[in-house]
């Protein structure tokens, strides 16, 4: 008999964790499987406990979007054309770190090198993701000219990212329908349910 | 929705399907990893599909077929219809490849016999184990199944330069016919037919829509040369005793007896004859036939034959077969004389070639019995296996197992362990055909590639087996001027450029041409092989006598290939054990088939296991009374039945099945020396004991509720247009959409709910319409809500049940798509199948006891996405609901299974997941395979077909990018993709010119039930058209 579980292992939330239920949809359950995660280079995780609280590297958003105005797609590639934003190759971290040391944390960049180096992918924490069960197309939001603050905040003044921005209303769905509701977008259901 | 505790929030905590939750800072949380690439490859975007065209590798019929990877790994596996050869249609062994990629049960590492089991060696020490045995070991056999043109010549210089031989072996390759082809016309080489031209077609049994040399080329060539057309369409008859998937596609049986094949062809072809037609060296043969004496053997009427015999002087006549349904001792000669009958019948050089140049890899039996008598005798110091199971395909009489243990060292290619492994000393783990490279040449003027569509799985660790020979052999000194197989397939494609292209029409850069190859999969060149088209004397003479058959009993024995597993090599695929056999509807277990009037005589009944003996052995296995198999035969398929091949039959099935050809005496014909599967009778005995079936027939008969339609050719012409009401955009549809306004309207200023549901509403969700339930009240203003403004498109389907062959390609493709599950034989018993897509089967005329018109219903049976579905308005959470575009949506995520949906539903369409099979039946790495496109549902959830609606929404939001509208075919669902009959189209039925529109315009145009309860389905079926009259009865 087959016992290996399969990826989407769902946590049933208990009685005693209603309240704050509402928090809950868009952080990820158990999870053996990252749909990003590609079948043949996969290889180590290295560094997946370091950074079990906190991302691996410690990446400003603010320099890089905000003071140097690199745009959002220059490294989340393919925002404009796939469902999935991208999350950037260390070889598009290496394109400018290869000359560039990092004037603030050198020691944050370095750690960069040392990923490309050892040819290990960062294993960068989630910090944003709709339920299993939603389709979220990013192609599609970027065509409507949704600005990626709409959902994801004013991403070019923050920090290292830790927490969903408060603009995007917690990922619930009544944020995601408000916002179709005012633009009219459709509301079908099997427009992200399918 | 109000804040705090909602309605949603009960229904997650309640644990309804796919709606828990985790909790930020719980402390059971864990973190979920984005994994980006180090450095990304080139081809792949996260999210969007990347598509490789390949050529299959589940049988050699050399299919084209186009993959869809996502991130790396395949998900889907479709048609190319680019492809010469498959031309669109990809079968479901072809589909279920996906599941031998993935299987858990692959070898992971090599393994070397030790201590009565095996234990892991390194790569690096296999090599040079098997380098110093190929060098210094002895002399080398090499077992292989047919490999691609440049593989098999790979093996063959490789079996030269070590002084070895080399053996292929195919229980599906039809071998007599080969050999036949070589007497009649002097050509080794199988003849190629084209189905898809002749007027007239003739099966003596040979299964060519099942498993018969290319049977998804002949399907997409039946489909055009057999459906309606104009007015016209070719007439097909089935000789044979027992109806197959094609027989059950036959407009006539002429149930013959097995081992007259050659009696009826030469009759007819002596008919022929003297009505003036020539046979060549052969005339003074088929003038000494007589009709009546081919109807006295063959046990049928005279004035069948002889209609058969006129339909043939129409003209452009083709006869086909008799396939392995006649492998039996007189194989040869009734190949011969069916052979020599298309010749009579002026198909040779029309519809049926022969091409002077040899094609290759022939399989031969006969070789292999003499392997195995060299192998015995000690002959081998070293056999190498490959893509064949000697051990479990081969009668246990022909020895092959003790002569095998006799070679000193016995080296197994194999993806996953098998019969022949568990023999073996040395077990290497092969690559998948989707990691590897390969080529095909599966038609004179053809050539088709096979590339690696992803990296191997790192959980096996496999290396292609021509990769391993070439390292091998260099490590012993034989340089065969390539590192990998990848280099030696280009230099070969150099070399035929620089020595043929320029006469085969291809000229330029080899790298380009390469590329090219790689993007279309195949490439199509001029055909410069020489035509053979007149027959030539035998020069051996030939007996036409019927065989006789070993053995007591009074039943023959028929051993056919099932055409879910072939040989049996397919068997450890669930999509394929749960996929319900074409012709018998059972999954999972084996049966036999036994003709209804026998199973009186019997005393037996449908479920009764029964015991069939034969002088070589017995087996035990429930009985399944079939009306399509003649009074003295018994039918066993083969394919179950194995003891060592992975877990997936074993674990959720009572029983792995029974192997047939443990009942078959190793006997074989002598002029082809093909192995004869029909050769022996048996005795049927009952057990005592009975099973249910695990069958998906509810019901062979449609009784009056003709469901599934035919009409007589006869008729065509003259029926009435099904446009007005087929065409879905009416006038009364467009007042039952205003009227349901103004419903709405007054439902908001009812207050309550009303805001809520008028939300609803415009979004596209139900709208409910008060009646007091009078009948005159029928159908409510508003039922039939999903007709909307013209600014959205409506989806429609339409199934053209005269191309539909019943395949079942389609379910297989629908269950990959889709992500679902299967459920193991106790639940399937249970009902609780979860097949979106079935294919009811009907019988209406089925008579084994003479000769007449055949009609045998089949009927693709999907969600209908009704208009005015039954099951939207008893569904309490608004799960079931219509889409503006008119689909019938289930949204999971508010489903709470009361499963009303499914009680309302008229078509039974709608599956229920009741203990979340996908979690308990699903291992790693089979579930790499999901489609990350769609949800993968969990227990408590009913779902069913949605139109592919992710594609639909893919396409759409492709096209509204872009700023335009979705084109016609843009968007094609899962059962279409596969299709290679072209018997599904899919569109938008508003717009006029597109595929679906006419087809629902067509006087053939019915919907299912529609008449009787008006759910208005977006499902059209074009009538299947009989050349006999029909009762099309109807509501």
């Amino acid at each position: 008999m087959p016992t290996a579980r399969t990826k989407r292992r769902w946590l049933t939330a208990g009685l005693g964790v209603l309240p704050a239920l509402g928090l809950g949809v868009a952080l990820l359950v158990a999870w053996q499987a990252p749909d990003d995660q590609p079948a043949s280079e996969a290889g180590e995780t290295a560094g997946a406990e370091e950074g079990a609280t906190s991302q691996p590297i410690q990446f400003p958003h603010d320099t890089h979007a905000g003071q140097f105005q690199i745009d959002c797609q220059y490294c989340h590639f393919s925002a404009e054309r796939s469902v999935d934003a991208g999350i950037p190759p260390v070889a598009t971290c290496m394109g400018c770190h290869q000359v560039v040391p990092g004037r603030t944390d050198p020691e944050e960049v370095a750690k960069i090198r040392g990923y490309h180096d050892s040819g290990t992918p960062i294993p960068w924490r989630r910090i944003y993701k709709v339920s299993d069960h939603v389709n979220f197309p990013h192609f599609r939001h970027v065509a409507a000219d949704i600005s990626c603050q709409t959902c994801h905040g004013q991403v070019q003044e923050m920090g290292v990212l830790e927490t969903v921005a408060p603009e995007a209303g917690n990922l619930k769905m009544g944020w995601c329908v408000s916002c179709h509701l005012e633009r009219g977008a459709s509301r079908d259901c099997t427009v992200c349910h399918y | 929705m109000s804040d705090g505790f909602g309605r949603r929030d009960f229904l997650k905590v309640l644990g309804a399907g796919g709606t828990g939750a985790a909790v930020a800072g719980c402390s059971t949380q864990q973190v979920e990893r984005l994994i980006p690439y180090v450095t990304p490859p080139e081809e792949i975007t996260p999210g969007v599909a990347t598509w490789y065209a390949t050529t299959c590798g589940e049988c050699s019929g050399g299919c084209g077929v186009r993959v869809r990877t996502r991130e790396g790994r395949a998900v889907m596996i479709e048609g190319n219809p680019d492809h010469p050869v498959s031309k669109g249609g990809v079968c479901s062994r072809g589909v279920s490849a996906l599941q031998g990629l993935y299987d858990p049960d692959r070898i992971s590492a090599p393994m070397r016999a030790a201590n009565g089991g095996f234990e892991p060696v390194s790569w690096e020490d296999a090599l040079d184990l098997l380098a110093e045995r190929l060098g210094t070991g002895g002399r080398s056999l090499f077992l292989t199944g047919p490999k691609g043109p440049t593989e098999g010549l790979l093996l063959n210089r490789l079996a030269d330069a070590l002084g070895g031989r080399r053996v292929v072996h195919d229980p599906l390759d039809d071998s007599a016919l080969r050999r036949a082809t070589q007497i009649a016309f002097g050509v080794d080489a199988l003849p190629r037919y084209e189905i898809g031209e002749a007027d007239f077609l003739v099966s003596f049994g040979a299964d060519f829509l099942d498993t018969w040399l290319s049977p998804v080329r002949f399907g997409a060539d039946f489909a055009s040369m057999h459906g309606v057309s104009e007015g016209h369409k070719g007439r097909f008859v089935f000789v044979g005793s027992r109806l197959s998937l094609t027989g059950q596609n036959a407009d006539e049986w002429i149930p013959a007896r097995t081992g007259s094949e050659a009696q009826v062809a030469l009759a007819v072809a002596g008919e022929l004859v003297r009505r003036g037609e020539d046979a060549g060296p052969y005339t003074a043969l088929v003038s000494n036939t007589d009709l009546e004496s081919a109807a006295e053997a063959a046990g049928v009427e005279v004035a069948a034959l002889s209609a058969l015999a006129d339909r043939f002087a129409e003209g452009n006549g083709l006869a086909l077969g008799p396939g392995l349904a006649g492998h039996h001792a007189g194989a040869t000669a009734a190949n011969l004389a069916v052979l020599i009958l298309n010749a009579v019948a002026g198909a040779v050089g029309r519809t049926m070639h022969v091409d002077a140049t040899p094609d290759g890899e022939a399989s031969s039996y006969g070789d292999l019995v003499q392997a195995v008598a060299d192998m015995d005798a000690g002959a081998y110091g070293v056999a190498v296996v490959s893509g064949t199971n000697p051990a479990y395909s081969l009668p246990p009489a022909a020895g092959f197992a003790d002569a095998f243990a006799k070679v000193p060292f016995k080296v197994a290619f194999a993806t996953a362990p098998d019969e022949t492994t568990a023999l073996a000393d040395l077990v290497l783990p092969d690559a998948h055909p989707l990691e590897s490279w390969g080529d095909a040449a599966p038609s004179p003027g053809t050539y088709s590639v096979r590339q690696p569509v992803m990296r191997p799985i790192p959980l096996f660790d496999s290396r292609a087996m021509s990769d391993v020979l070439l390292d091998a052999a260099s490590r012993i000194g034989h340089d065969f001027g390539a590192a990998t197989f990848h280099d030696y397939l280009r230099t070969a494609n150099r070399n035929w450029l620089a020595e043929q292209g320029e006469e085969a029409g291809i000229v330029g850069d080899p790298d380009a041409l390469w590329r090219e190859l790689l993007r279309s999969g195949s490439v199509s060149h001029a055909d410069t092989s020489l035509k053979v088209d007149a027959l030539r004397p035998p020069e051996t003479a030939v007996g036409f006598d019927a065989p006789s058959f070993q053995g007591e009993g009074d039943l023959t024995l028929l051993v056919y290939p099932s055409p879910r597993f072939g040989d049996g090599r397919h068997a450890n695929r669930p999509w394929l054990q749960e996929l319900p056999d074409p012709v018998s509807k059972i999954m999972w277990h084996s049966w036999a088939e036994l003709h209804p009037n026998t199973a009186d005589r019997l005393d037996l009944r449908s479920g009764d296991v029964v015991r069939v003996a034969s002088g070589e052995g017995e087996v035990e296995l429930p009985l399944w009374v079939y009306p399509g198999v003649r009074e003295d035969v018994v039918a066993v398929a083969m394919g179950g039945g194995h003891t060592v091949y992975g877990e997936f039959a074993r674990t959720f099935a009572t029983d792995a099945g029974v192997n047939p050809m443990t009942l078959l005496p190793a006997s074989a014909d002598a002029e082809s020396t093909s192995l004869a599967l029909v050769s022996t009778r048996v005795s049927v005995t009952p057990t005592g004991e009975w099973r249910r079936l695990a069958s998906t027939e509810g019901s062979h008969d449609q009784d009056d509720r003709n469901v599934a339609r035919a009409t007589a050719l006869s008729a065509l012409g003259h029926g009435p247009g099904g446009a007005a009401s087929a065409d879905g955009t009416d006038g009364t549809n467009e007042q039952a959409a205003e009227h349901a306004d103004e419903h709405a309207d007054a439902e908001q200023h009812g207050g309550g709910h009303g805001g809520q549901r008028r939300e609803l509403q415009e979004g596209g969700g139900f709208v409910p319409v008060p009646t007091e339930g009078r009948a005159e009240d029928f159908p409510l203003p508003g039922s039939d809500f999903g007709e909307y403004g013209d600014d959205h498109p409506r989806w429609a389907m339409a199934i053209d049940l005269d191309r539909c062959t019943g395949c079942g390609a389609c379910v297989t493709a629908c269950q990959a798509e889709n992500n679902v599950p299967w459920v193991g034989e106790t639940e399937a018993l249970n009902g609780r199948e979860m097949h979106w897509l079935r294919l009811e089967r009907y019988y209406e005329t089925v008579d084994a006891s003479h000769a007449g018109p055949l009609d045998v219903r089949i009927l693709p049976m999907l969600c209908q996405h009704c208009n005015n579905a039954p099951c939207e308005p008893v569904c309490p959470v608004f799960a079931a609901y219509h889409t503006p575009d008119g689909l019938n949506a289930q949204a999971y995520n508010r489903c709470v299974g009361t499963r009303y949906c499914a009680n309302n539903c008229p078509y039974k369409v709608r599956v229920f997941n009741w203990y979340g099979y996908t979690e308990l039946n699903i291992p790693e790495p089979m579930n790499w395979q999901f489609n990350p496109d769609v949800t993968v549902r969990d227990n408590g959830v009913m779902e069913k077909c949605t139109f592919c609606v992710q594609r639909i929404r893919d396409a759409g939001g492709r096209a509204a990018v872009e700023g335009r509208e979705v084109r016609d075919g843009e968007v094609y669902p899962a059962c279409q993709s596969v299709c290679g009959a072209d018997a599904i189209a899919f569109g938008n039925v508003r717009d006029q010119s597109s595929q679906v529109a006419a087809a629902a315009h067509d006087e053939r145009s019915y919907r299912v039930l529609d008449e009787l309860i008006n759910t208005q389905p977006a499902v059209h079926y074009l009538k299947k058209v009989t050349f006999h009259d029909v009762d099309e009865g109807g509501h």
